[in-house]
């Protein structure tokens, strides 16, 4: 479990205050999708969580393992791993196995053991045909799914992906959610930073973040149900609830906690069913 | 293809560990650069041996000379002309001139550089460099006690190389971005294509520190440290490099026995 206890974070003494009181706590196994306007401080907040960043006041807790602990550190970031946003400037090796095998080789792990879970990362992304190609030779997608394998050959509980999606065409990104998606049906706990809502429609919990501060948490149909909220701060919705509102909002009777294309297609061919109701 | 790229195979050297070809290649430098008559006969013919051993072609490894041919070129005619002595018919006997001594200083010497390359480009071509890097590597690993930071060193040297071919399409990128704002890379004068030049520069310069900020972050994030680390893949000396450090021990002691 990840525990966080009001964090207050700036980056030098003075400076302006990125996080101003942050606590929450991500269970285990869950599937956390983290939205907010440019500059409220999603990625600062998600670096707290592997000790990438100490925060300048409050506590962040892994596993039982203060991140700001120095000797503690190596082992909160093999249980929570993370993926970026540009999927050039993540990848390290020469080829892909030997991108894959950087993780476990800062571990410390035998050759024989970094061998074999370096097959089974690029197993589980689909990559291990491709293991002797060399960086340039990948798409971005397929980048992507390297770095990820790449945090998978540590094992980690948890995995933050800070948009990891922006640079992707929408087959890549669809294959990259499918892989994420995998991952959580494993028990793997997800945090989805993100700024697109359809990706994380599906997640068991969301943390809006404003200014610094969590402005609202929980379950997708109460964050996403607060339409007119989300926009006032900048954030959007997920397309399928927004169909939805703006049929509610020309007076027809929906639901518009809906978020997969199956409930809505449902919720709107149930309408159309009872406006063709004989008189 | 660039000098001395990587050529996949399965030859007797591709399989040597690559710290005994890293240490043969420094090794028959130094005594191609040493000289002497009979060693430098005795290298040639050793190299030449080699080129089927490794499993490449006269052609493949011709193409490895062809980016220093200038070069040989430039260093056979100064010596050819700077060196004095006996004056070869027809040329006039002056300073600069067309010697018999030159003709030899400048064969020896060209064939001195063609003997360098050649040994360099056969660790190259047979060597990936992920395991020319792990050879280093482990070579510097015992200077550790007097500093030399061996793991460090590995990382910088991999990290440099994985880069080179994305600063190359970075470079292609920002050309082409000036091109379409109507910088001039092929044609007008030369100082304006020297400036179309220069103004890739900053550009370049600064989206390689933002990728060395990302990239230090992403390295963080797996638990890098420097220091000790292990690899996907432990070199191990097997009889086969054995066999080969015997045979280069041999042929320096026939060098140092032989004028």
């Amino acid at each position: 479990m990840i525990k966080v206890t009001d964090v207050i974070f700036q980056y030098d003494k003075g400076g302006e205050q990125i996080l101003n009181g942050i606590s929450t706590e991500i269970k285990d196994g869950t599937y956390v999708g983290v939205i907010g306007p440019n500059g409220c401080g999603k990625t600062t907040f998600v670096r707290h969580l592997n000790g990438l960043l100490a925060p300048t006041a409050g506590e962040v807790w892994v596993e039982g393992m203060r991140t700001a602990d120095p000797v503690a550190v190596r082992k909160i970031r093999g249980q929570v791993g993370m993926v970026f946003q540009n999927p050039d400037n993540q990848i390290v090796g020469m080829t892909v196995e030997e991108d894959v095998a950087f993780g476990p080789g800062n571990l410390g792990l035998s050759s024989p053991e970094i061998g074999r879970r370096v097959q089974e990362a690029l197993s589980m992304v689909g990559m291990e045909r491709q293991s002797k190609r060399s960086p340039q030779m990948l798409s971005n997608g397929e980048k992507q799914l390297v770095a990820i394998a790449g945090v998978l050959a540590m094992k980690p509980r948890h995995i933050i992906l800070d948009e990891p999606t922006t640079y992707l065409d929408p087959s890549a990104r669809e294959k990259v959610l499918q892989v994420v998606n995998s991952l959580h049906k494993d028990g793997i706990t997800i945090v989805h930073v993100t700024h697109d809502m359809d990706e994380i429609a599906q997640a068991d919990r969301i943390i809006v973040l404003y200014e610094g501060r969590i402005a609202m948490e929980g379950s997708p149909s109460q964050v996403f149900g607060r339409v007119e909220w989300l926009k006032g701060l900048g954030v959007g919705i997920p397309k399928i609830a927004e169909i939805l509102w703006g049929l509610r909002k020309t007076g027809l009777h929906v639901r518009t906690d809906v978020f997969s294309v199956k409930e809505a297609c449902e919720e709107i061919s149930s309408l159309i069913r009872s406006q063709q109701k004989p008189h | 293809m660039h000098i001395g790229q990587y050529i996949p195979g399965n030859s007797v050297i591709h399989r040597l560990d690559p710290r005994v070809k890293i240490g043969a290649a420094i090794v028959l430098s130094i005594l191609a650069l040493q000289g002497g008559s009979f060693t430098e006969t005795f290298l040639s013919a050793f190299l030449i041996a080699l080129i089927p051993c490794s499993g490449l072609s006269v052609y493949q490894m011709g193409r490895a000379f062809r980016s220093v041919l200038v070069f040989f070129a430039l260093l056979f005619f100064v010596h050819l002309l700077f060196t004095q002595g006996k004056p070869i018919p027809p040329f006039p006997p002056w300073r600069v001139t067309v010697t018999y001594e030159g003709l030899y200083r400048g064969a020896v010497t060209t064939w001195q550089f063609a003997l360098l390359i050649w040994t360099a480009s056969i660790l190259t071509m047979t060597t990936l460099p992920t395991d020319l890097v792990n050879g280093i590597e482990r070579l510097l690993r015992p200077l550790r006690r007097i500093g030399v930071p061996s793991y460090d060193i590995a990382i910088m040297i991999s990290i440099a190389l994985r880069f080179v071919p994305t600063f190359l399409e970075e470079i292609d990128r920002i050309k082409t971005a000036h091109m379409a704002r109507g910088a001039a890379f092929g044609s007008g004068s030369l100082v304006r294509r020297t400036l179309a030049g220069v103004s890739i520069l900053l550009p370049l310069v600064l989206r390689t520190m933002h990728r060395a900020d990302d990239l230090v972050v992403a390295m963080e994030a797996r638990a890098y440290q420097r220091g000790p680390r292990t690899y996907l893949k432990e070199l191990s000396m097997t009889w086969a490099d054995y066999a080969a450090v015997i045979v280069i021990t041999a042929i320096i002691c026939l060098h140092m026995l032989c004028p």
